[in-house]
């Protein structure tokens, strides 16, 4: 089922539902709005060689979300993690989308990180985020890649979040800078510009930090981002789908009975 | 302290100027026409310093004047000066990185020194919370000798009941023995009689009993009472000195509208009159503060007797309300010990600042400021370190010796001075002389007097005779030397520093103030295009009427984000050198001339070039708006030098591209690319740098921008070239260099030079 019909689907079981309380309707509904603001990970398919998306709410609504634009020359992917989680994470969330799409149409030759630094200006314009009195310190951590299908050059660009690069069972992590979209505590300066080398086959990773912040109902300790690595390195060969059923497995067999503390995103593809 | 804000009210031609900030690089200029109130604003500030004003500074209204300035201070120094605050002061004082003193002048024209600003609205909040108890005592107070006066009245009234009762029942007493002697009454009557005798009685017993009760009641508010009198009686002293003191101001006003009109102090007789009101005036205002104190105090003391404490008890716990809602301080005590750190503030003016050729030691002596040259006399006497004592040497020959001695040291250091400051050579040596006036001279006659001498190249003059220049620097530099021997804090006020000096020499004032910035602040006026520098117009404040042609209006001053607002004749000194940037940058026939929209542009282009050190031969020509792109064009081809024009991507540019190949180069057959452009869509040269950029080295805030630079600069209404001109100055001064700007600024920068390298 596409999103579409889906979304479709949805409303008719929400106006069905009429006994529902107000505000889980309402929450309900801005949860399928939101979805439709994501793509439909059927639409991926022609843009990667393979890929998964493993996106695993906390709640209704969502502070995690993933991107993808595509034109004549470029592919841009991205995925985000706003502050909290829950209704004002989602806000925030349709907020980026929406600049990320206004920027990347608006840009003939695409730059990562000057996209990031852009999103950045028009989120702490509209947050009001002057560095003297914020009304908000609210912000986007962030990941995006451009993929220009004519030169095959890879451009990252990181916001907190990083990208893993895993070729031929190997990992190679680029670090994202130390920076948010939007107020932080020092002075803005530009995000960095990576350009990364790629090969047929090579599989990149984006994710927000929900995975490895999960608390274990065992150990009661983070599953960390370390693990994380080592959990993908071991993935290798796997196809995207299983990858996907891997990981979900591996989060909810750590998470146990205990509670998803936020919300969590993986975007896997292959070029 | 270091002065960083001034506030002037009521002097002369200015009503309010508002907050002005001064440069924070301690060199700040006024710039304006004549009559303006540059000079007012530097008089205001000497003032606020010495207290001393004179009817003519006051404005016809006769408003009193108001000097506010602002100090910046290391964080918790207020706590080190000042003693013991109570908890919350401490906490306020704590966190404080400036303090404001205000002179305020009462009328008699005497003035006090009050903190004001946050700690004075603390203070004031303390005094209102004071304020209100005392008013809420008042009001039980009068309440409850509204109940005293309404007891007493019916004890009054209940007195006169009872002695009506008492005539009526002895009447009935005496008929009733009457009968008895002579014979008995009906039974009836007697009983009718002895019915209204009982009733009677009943009603005194029942007068007697409310006469007790109040009687007893009025016993226990006796002191109450007694503090009520008090009241009244001190509130009727205060009331009658507060209308003696209207009226004496009244008086006062009268005074200073006469001094204001005729402008000389009036006759001797008049001054006896002024002198015995202004005692009058200065006694009733102490005595009715007193009044007031006590007025205060009494009101609190009267509270704790209501509440039935003795007088003993009231008298302990007013001390202790006294201290809870007073603090030991208040804007006054705390405004006159902050200004004891306060920077010393002289105003260095050509009548009295500038050596003058003679000056008599008595003047110097009197300390009569009034005279020719008195605080130039003053400042050498201070830097030789004489007093009167060294003139009284009674050998001539030791003294002659000494002054030698003084006199090679003098002019030892202002050579030094002379040349590290301004460059020059010229072997100048400074003398001054003890002599006495002849028989010639009658009154006169045998008193001393002080004479200076210039010397240069065997050549003896007198400072008058020598060249302005010689006799400002020197006069100056005493100053300067003076303020050193201080060793105190100095804000030197310089008015019209280096009039009618030639444009090098008043270069070479800059050049000073640039030396002595970082141990003395300068605020100077001028309407010379050269003592302004261009690329430091944030150091420029304007001075201008309200009405440009009345001078009954009111001075305003304009901070250099307004000076935009400013008018054209206001803008003179900063015009003549908008026009021509600097001498060395203007047309050139060695160089290649780019002729660009405005001023603002010609800062960017200008730094890009410093930034990247771009060592190709262009001069950067400012036009005054695109508009007189043409003109300039003209007068370029008509002296045959090589030039192009840089266009941005605006509309207003691009039509001008059309004009210039329709009409300007449509003769050029010299095949060159006459108009360039920068590869990329610039709207504007502050479009070269990223937003980030922009925002860090120009804007200095982290605003989000969405739009281009220069749109943002348009729909702000920001002032572009005082922006762009502190850029340039930053960038020349090393602040910002090359590698501060990220990749997208340093690419535009790349295709500025590349374009610029195709230039020949």
């Amino acid at each position: 089922m596409t999103v579409k019909a889906q979304h479709n689907s949805d409303i008719i079981s929400l106006i069905q539902n009429q006994g529902m309380d107000d505000h889980m309707a309402s929450l309900r509904y801005a949860g399928i709005i939101q979805k439709a603001l994501m793509p439909d990970p059927e639409s991926l398919k022609g843009l990667f060689k393979d890929y998964f998306v493993l996106f695993l709410p906390r709640d209704i609504v969502s502070g995690d979300f993933y991107y993808t634009f595509s034109n004549r020359q470029h592919l841009f992917v991205a995925a985000g993690d706003c502050t909290g989680h829950g209704v004002p994470g989602a806000l925030l969330s349709i907020l980026g989308i929406s600049f990320l799409n206004e920027i990347v149409q608006s840009k003939s030759d695409p730059k990562a990180n000057r996209i990031l630094n852009l999103m950045r200006e028009k989120v702490m314009k509209a947050l009001h985020q002057t560095g003297e009195r914020a009304v908000t310190k609210d912000s986007i951590d962030i990941g995006l890649c451009i993929i220009d299908y004519r030169t095959g050059k890879f451009q990252y660009s990181g916001a907190n979040r990083p990208l893993i690069r895993m070729r031929n069972g190997e990992l190679d992590e680029f670090k994202a800078d130390k920076m948010t979209i939007g107020l932080a505590p020092l002075a803005e300066q530009p995000f960095t510009n990576v350009i990364i080398d790629t090969e047929h086959g090579d599989s990149f990773y984006l994710f927000s930090d929900g995975f490895a912040d999960q608390f274990g109902e065992i150990t009661d300790k983070k599953f960390k981002h370390k693990h994380l690595k080592r959990v993908i390195i071991s993935m290798a060969g796997h196809s995207m789908a299983q990858q996907r059923d891997i990981l979900r497995s591996t989060f909810n067999d750590w998470k146990g009975n205990t509670q998803q503390i936020d919300d969590v995103l993986i975007f896997g593809f292959q070029i | 302290m270091k002065l960083t804000a001034f506030r002037i009210r009521n002097f002369r031609s200015i009503v309010d100027t508002g907050w002005q900030s001064l440069s924070p690089d301690n060199i700040t200029c006024l710039i304006g026409q004549n009559e303006s109130g540059k000079t007012s604003v530097l008089e205001a500030m000497k003032v606020f310093y010495t207290g001393i004003i004179s009817e003519d500074i006051l404005r016809s209204d006769l408003s009193l004047p108001e000097v506010s300035c602002r100090f910046s201070i290391p964080e918790g120094w207020l706590l080190k000066v000042t003693d013991n605050p109570g908890t919350e002061l401490k906490e306020l004082l704590s966190g404080l990185t400036h303090i404001e003193l205000t002179r305020v002048w009462i009328a008699d024209l005497s003035s006090v020194i009050i903190v004001s600003g946050e700690i004075s609205q603390y203070l004031d909040s303390l005094e209102d919370a004071w304020r209100i108890y005392l008013g809420d005592v008042t009001v039980k107070l009068e309440q409850e000798l509204s109940i005293i006066s309404e007891n007493e009245k019916k004890l009054t009234g209940l007195a006169a009941q009872e002695s009506e009762i008492k005539s009526k029942i002895q009447p009935h007493e005496s008929k009733s023995k009457g009968f008895l002697w002579f014979g008995k009454k009906t039974a009836e009557s007697d009983s009718v009689t002895d019915g209204l005798t009982a009733d009677l009685k009943n009603q005194l017993a029942e007068i007697r009993r409310k006469k007790e009760q109040i009687s007893a009641d009025l016993l226990g508010k006796q002191s109450m009472k007694k503090a009520g009198e008090t009241w009244h009686k001190l509130f009727d002293k205060f009331i009658m000195l507060d209308n003696h003191l209207a009226e004496l101001s009244v008086k006062l006003e009268e005074r200073h509208q006469k001094m204001t009109l005729l402008m000389r102090p009036v006759d001797d007789e008049d001054d006896q009159e002024w002198r015995s009101t202004l005692n009058d005036y200065r006694k009733t205002r102490s005595e009715r503060d007193l009044k007031k104190a006590e007025l205060d105090r009494h009101i609190a003391l009267s509270g704790y007797i209501m509440a039935g404490s003795t007088e003993e008890e009231a008298e302990k716990k007013v001390n202790e309300i006294i201290q809870s809602y007073k603090s030991q301080y208040n804007s006054e005590i705390l405004g006159r010990k902050y200004f004891e750190y306060c920077p010393v503030f002289e105003l260095f003016e050509d009548f009295g600042s500038l050596l003058p050729n003679r000056i008599d030691m008595e003047d110097i002596i009197t300390g009569n400021d009034q005279v020719e040259g008195y605080k130039a006399a003053r400042n050498f006497l201070s830097i030789a370190q004489l007093d009167y004592s060294f003139f009284q040497q009674p050998s001539s020959r030791i003294l002659k010796q000494k002054i030698e001695n003084l006199n090679n040291t003098l002019t030892r250091n202002f050579q030094d001075f002379w040349q590290q400051s301004i460059g020059r050579n010229n072997k100048i040596h400074i003398q001054f002389e003890l002599d006495h006036y002849s028989a010639a001279y009658g009154d006169k006659a045998g008193k001393p007097y002080l004479e200076f001498w210039i010397k240069d190249e065997g050549e003896r003059l007198y400072p008058k005779q020598r060249s302005r220049g010689v006799r400002w620097f020197l006069s100056f530099y005493m100053e300067l030397k003076a303020a050193a021997n201080i060793n105190k804090q100095m804000v030197l006020l310089v008015d019209e520093p280096g009039v009618s000096l030639h444009a090098r020499a008043q270069e070479d004032v800059l050049k000073v103030f640039e030396d002595i910035k970082d141990t003395i602040q300068v605020i100077y006026t001028t309407h010379s295009p050269h003592l302004v520098e261009i690329n430091k117009l944030h150091r420029v404040l304007a001075a201008q009427r309200d009405d440009l042609d009345s001078l009954r209006s009111a001075t305003r001053i304009l901070d250099p984000f307004q000076l935009s607002a400013a008018s054209p004749d206001t803008l003179s000194p900063l015009q003549s050198i908008l026009g021509n940037p600097a001498a060395s940058e203007g047309f050139s026939s060695k160089k290649f001339n780019l002729i660009v929209n405005d001023t603002g542009s010609f800062y960017i282009l200008n730094a890009i070039i410093i930034l990247t050190g771009f060592r190709g031969k262009i001069s950067v020509i400012p036009s005054t708006n695109v508009s007189s792109i043409p003109l300039l064009c003209n007068i370029l081809m008509g002296w045959g030098l090589d030039f192009a024009v840089l266009l941005f991507e605006n509309e207003q540019e691009n039509k001008m591209r059309e004009v210039l190949k329709e009409t300007v180069f449509k003769t050029d057959n010299s095949g060159r690319n006459m108009i360039i452009s920068i590869p990329g869509t610039f709207y504007n040269a502050e479009d070269l740098l990223s937003t980030l950029d922009f925002k860090n080295f120009i804007l200095k805030n982290r605003q989000g921008i969405t739009i281009a630079n220069s749109e943002y600069v348009s729909e702000k209404d920001m002032p572009r070239n005082f922006m762009f001109s502190k850029f340039l100055a930053e960038v020349k001064s090393g602040v910002i260099k090359l590698t501060d700007f990220d990749e997208e600024t340093l690419e535009n920068f790349r295709q500025v030079i590349d374009t610029f390298k195709g230039l020949k």
